[in-house]
């Protein structure tokens, strides 16, 4: 009943915040040929490497980003992935205003963090997996009151956040309870509340299901799925777990070396990297058929594994094909796993 | 204007209340440092008195006006150790990637550092600095008319600003350093010699350094010395009680200042 209600007001101020976001941008975020260099002072070995240092410090620039475009339409949900050092982190903090970029452009709901910061964090809620914005020794709910009174809400819109977000992670059952005695499941449902409290549009996650059992990676999932559908809040989440990326997004950057190198829907991706499946075949003796559309790629005993292009032939089709020419005792379909896509994307040059 | 000072204050207030709570959540730290901190400066203070008892009196301050000294000097203090003691720590908020949060709220970096983190042990501090204070002020027979209540106030504030702004700025350094520099023993040891006592009994070039350069003569001596008419040394300037709130606005813009330019160093820290 409250959740109906809900849903038709926050209807009204999504469409307001969302007409005047698109007049001055057509994305909630775009961003332009950014980089972030570091500089970081080369240290040689031993004590004398260390004078040496001391008396002549030898610079070293290190290109954590180079050069990222990418836009993002409002109520996108967008993965971020890469591997550790990739740069996912930087960019995440550059476009929240934490680090000020190298050079290049970035523009969320048409204001450049670095230079309007206050305005810009205002309209946006982060959190960090690996560390939390609740404060340790009191109970939850004091966290949430003093978000009220950092970001002005009023107590009606506060009241009201709360309810529709404990409906969905049930957290008035540990509103009371002191965050250090939290477990790590509900510590970041706590977290992710306290990022939602002031209705941000926009929402990014640093590895926000690291370290949680599948409940508490359900739990998230299901947050951020229904926080999308009923806010259209623009969602980025950097994740290692592909589990996320399944379930949540349509579309997925990859970032290695500091530079994109994949940008586009989960099943494109799959598509260019294995238009291929593998066909196992169990025959009654050790002498396997040959196919024209289809590769044997493996043979031990009387099994044998075809890899077959997808758009060549249906895997039905290749089964009949081959129980025509020999009698088959059993068939298995193998496709390559998403870890092995990402694995491959990331190793791909 | 109005509204953000409306809203920061309540924010404060906010906080304040969240320290009130912390410190009822663990009540025997607070027991602890309400044990340890008084007895600190309470026997500091007994060493003044031997001296005095010795040889009568320190260029020209007598018991009690060295007592009123002390107390001026304990209670600023406990006040920069309420409001600015994160100072110190510096270091540690930009090595550990702490001012990520900071940045993330819709409202003044400095402001936030400042006066979102209340430190109520502090108290314990004030509690020691107000006895020797009201125990010296009793020996001198130091009159409570409105204008002294208001100078004694007014040096109180002018001293908590310059301590404040000084660890601010040493805080500062941490940004470009990008390490971990506790300066907190340091800046206390450098305080408690240059302000429980007169500034008047270091050589002149080492005053000089304490008037202008750091400006550490201002948080007790040169307005002690004036509320109570002492010599106080060739640098001493008229008006000394309106001068440390001069000096300490100045000392303060500056930390601001240097802080700004510093927080544009910040890398935050890698996950």
């Amino acid at each position: 009943m409250l959740w109906e209600k809900y849903k038709s007001t926050m209807k009204i101020t999504v469409n307001e915040k969302c007409s005047s976001a698109y007049r001055k941008s057509d994305h909630m975020i775009q961003v332009k040929n950014l980089k972030k260099n570091y500089v970081i002072a080369k240290k040689e070995k031993g004590l004398g490497g260390a004078i040496k240092s001391l008396v002549k410090s030898e610079k070293q620039t290190i290109e954590a980003v180079k050069d990222i475009s990418f836009q993002i339409a409002k109520g996108e949900i967008v993965a971020f992935l890469g591997p550790n050092g990739a740069g996912k982190s930087t960019t995440v903090k550059m476009m929240s205003g934490i680090l000020t970029p190298t050079s290049g452009k970035i523009f969320i709901n048409g204001k450049e963090p670095y230079q309007n910061r206050k305005e810009v964090v205002k309209d946006l809620g982060v959190v960090f997996g690996q560390r939390t914005q609740l404060n340790w020794d009191l109970r939850l709910g004091e966290s949430f009151e003093l978000l009220r009174h950092v970001y002005q809400i009023d107590k009606e819109t506060y009241e009201q956040n709360l309810q529709v977000m404990d409906n969905i992670l049930g957290i008035s059952e540990i509103i009371d309870i002191p965050v250090r005695q939290l477990s790590l499941g509900q510590r970041m449902r706590g977290d992710l509340v306290a990022a939602m409290l002031h209705s941000p549009s926009v929402l990014f996650l640093d590895e926000p299901t690291i370290g949680l059992d599948v409940d508490g990676k359900y739990a998230i999932r299901k947050f951020i799925k229904e926080i999308n559908r009923v806010k259209g809040t623009t969602v980025i989440l950097t994740t290692h777990d592909l589990g996320d990326v399944q379930e949540l997004c349509k579309r997925l950057i990859i970032i290695n070396h500091g530079t994109i190198i994949e940008d586009g829907p989960l099943e494109e991706l799959v598509e260019r990297i294995a238009p291929y499946k593998d066909l196992v075949v169990e025959f009654y003796d050790e002498e396997a058929v040959e196919h024209p559309k289809a590769q044997l790629h493996k043979q031990k005993g009387n099994v044998a594994k075809y890899r077959f292009q997808k758009a060549d032939i249906t895997a039905a089709q290749l089964i009949q094909e081959i129980s025509e020419k020999k009698s088959i005792k059993d068939v298995a379909i193998e496709e390559v796993t998403i870890d092995d896509i990402i694995r491959i994307a990331y190793h791909r040059e | 204007m109005l509204q953000t000072m409306k809203h920061y204050s309540k924010v404060s207030l906010a906080h304040l209340r969240i320290a009130v709570l912390t410190v009822m959540e663990y009540p025997a730290n607070m027991l602890g440092w309400l044990l340890s901190n008084p007895i600190q400066f309470i026997l500091g203070f007994a060493t003044i008195k031997f001296v005095v008892e010795e040889f009568g009196s320190v260029c020209g301050w007598g018991y009690g006006q060295l007592a009123f000294l002390y107390g001026i000097s304990v209670i600023s203090h406990a006040l920069s150790m309420i409001f600015f003691v994160q100072g110190w720590f510096m270091g540690y908020y930009v090595i550990e990637g702490d001012f990520d949060r900071y940045l993330l709220r819709p409202m003044s970096v400095l402001y936030q550092f400042c006066f979102t983190k209340f430190n109520l042990v502090g108290i314990t501090d004030l509690i020691p600095g107000i006895c020797v204070f009201v125990y010296g002020c009793l020996q001198i027979d130091y009159v409570w008319t409105l204008k002294n209540t208001i100078y004694i106030l007014v040096t109180l504030v002018g001293a908590t600003f310059i301590r404040g702004g000084i660890y601010l700025i040493i805080g500062s350094s941490s940004f470009w350093t990008k390490s971990i520099n506790d300066f907190g023993g340091y800046t206390q040891e450098l305080f408690d010699k240059t302000t429980m006592y007169p500034i008047s009994m270091y050589p002149e070039s080492f005053q000089f350094v304490l008037t202008y350069l750091l400006p550490i003569g201002w948080v007790s001596f040169y307005p002690t010395a004036e509320l109570l008419g002492i010599p106080n040394g060739r640098f001493a300037w008229d008006g000394a009680v309106w001068m440390t709130l001069v000096v300490g606005i100045i000392v303060f813009v500056a930390a601001a200042i240097i802080f700004k330019c510093s927080l544009k160093r910040y890398e935050s820290a890698g996950n």
